[in-house]
């Protein structure tokens, strides 16, 4: 008999906690999944579930303490960092306009020195262009070495 | 309740403190604070699994799965001898702070 009532509990609560597990699955969608996290964050909806099953054995509605439960849940950024999710990534997209804008300006820059070589070599007149290019590999070093 | 700021610093000796007591799961912990300091302090669950999860990676805790709740295996967590040595070095290090706190708060009003 007990086995059986369990059970139903079981797949009640299954259905019951869809919209708990939802906003735990919301606050990690930017940490990346692995085992590590994956773990947590089941530890975390286990514990939630047995939060909101006390509540409401001292009188809750189930509506309200899974509420509570989302309410109180607090600020996922603690667990992100903890979690060591986010800071490096910013680091390397710095990192990556850079390298991105010294090739592609030293693209354009060979490029204009070829047309004006080939074609008018007697005028010298690729250094403006050039000039207005070398800007955007020049901030995006400011850029690079304001956040390293 | 009293501002969570201030007792921050302090979450890595409560939660050890609990766990030294007896292995623990994570609801019973953030249970057992509001119950002891009556609902004056009570922890986040995003605090508290942060906690957990520094405590794990300096090996002062470890976790393994107990027995069934409703729905799944529950995590628990006992104390290593780490984590006791350290959780005796915070004990006396608040010693210090608190008198060193009390020189200054005490005696006014």
């Amino acid at each position: 008999m007990d086995g059986s009532e369990g059970n139903y509990q079981l797949v009640y609560g299954g259905v019951r906690m869809k919209k708990l597990k939802n906003h735990i699955d919301e606050l990690f969608k930017d940490i990346p999944s692995n085992k590590e996290t994956e773990m947590v964050k089941q530890e975390i909806i286990e514990n939630l579930e047995e939060k909101v099953f006390y509540l409401m054995e001292h009188g809750k509605a189930e509506e309200d303490a899974i509420n509570k439960a989302i309410v109180e849940f607090g600020d996922i950024e603690e667990l992100k960092k903890e979690l060591g999710v986010k800071q490096p990534v910013k680091k390397n997209m710095a990192r990556l306009n850079l390298e991105f804008s010294f090739w592609g300006s030293g693209l354009i820059i060979a490029f204009f020195v070829f047309i004006n070589v080939y074609y008018t070599p007697n005028i010298i007149w690729a250094i403006y262009p050039i000039f207005a290019i070398l800007w955007w590999p020049l901030s995006m070093y400011f850029v690079w070495s304001r956040k390293k | 309740m009293v501002r969570s700021d201030i007792i921050r610093g302090h979450l890595d000796s409560i939660i050890l403190r609990l766990i030294l007591e007896k292995d623990r799961y994570g609801y019973e912990i953030s249970q057992e604070i509001s119950l002891r300091t009556n609902n004056r302090f009570q922890i986040k669950e995003a605090t508290l699994y942060a906690v957990f999860q520094r405590l794990e990676k300096k090996e002062l805790i470890e976790a393994y799965y107990g027995d069934v709740s409703h729905g799944g295996k529950r995590k628990y967590y006992c104390i290593t001898p780490l984590g006791k040595a350290y959780l005796k070095e915070l004990v006396s290090e608040w010693m210090e702070v608190k008198e060193i706190i009390n020189l200054f708060m005490e005696g006014l009003e």
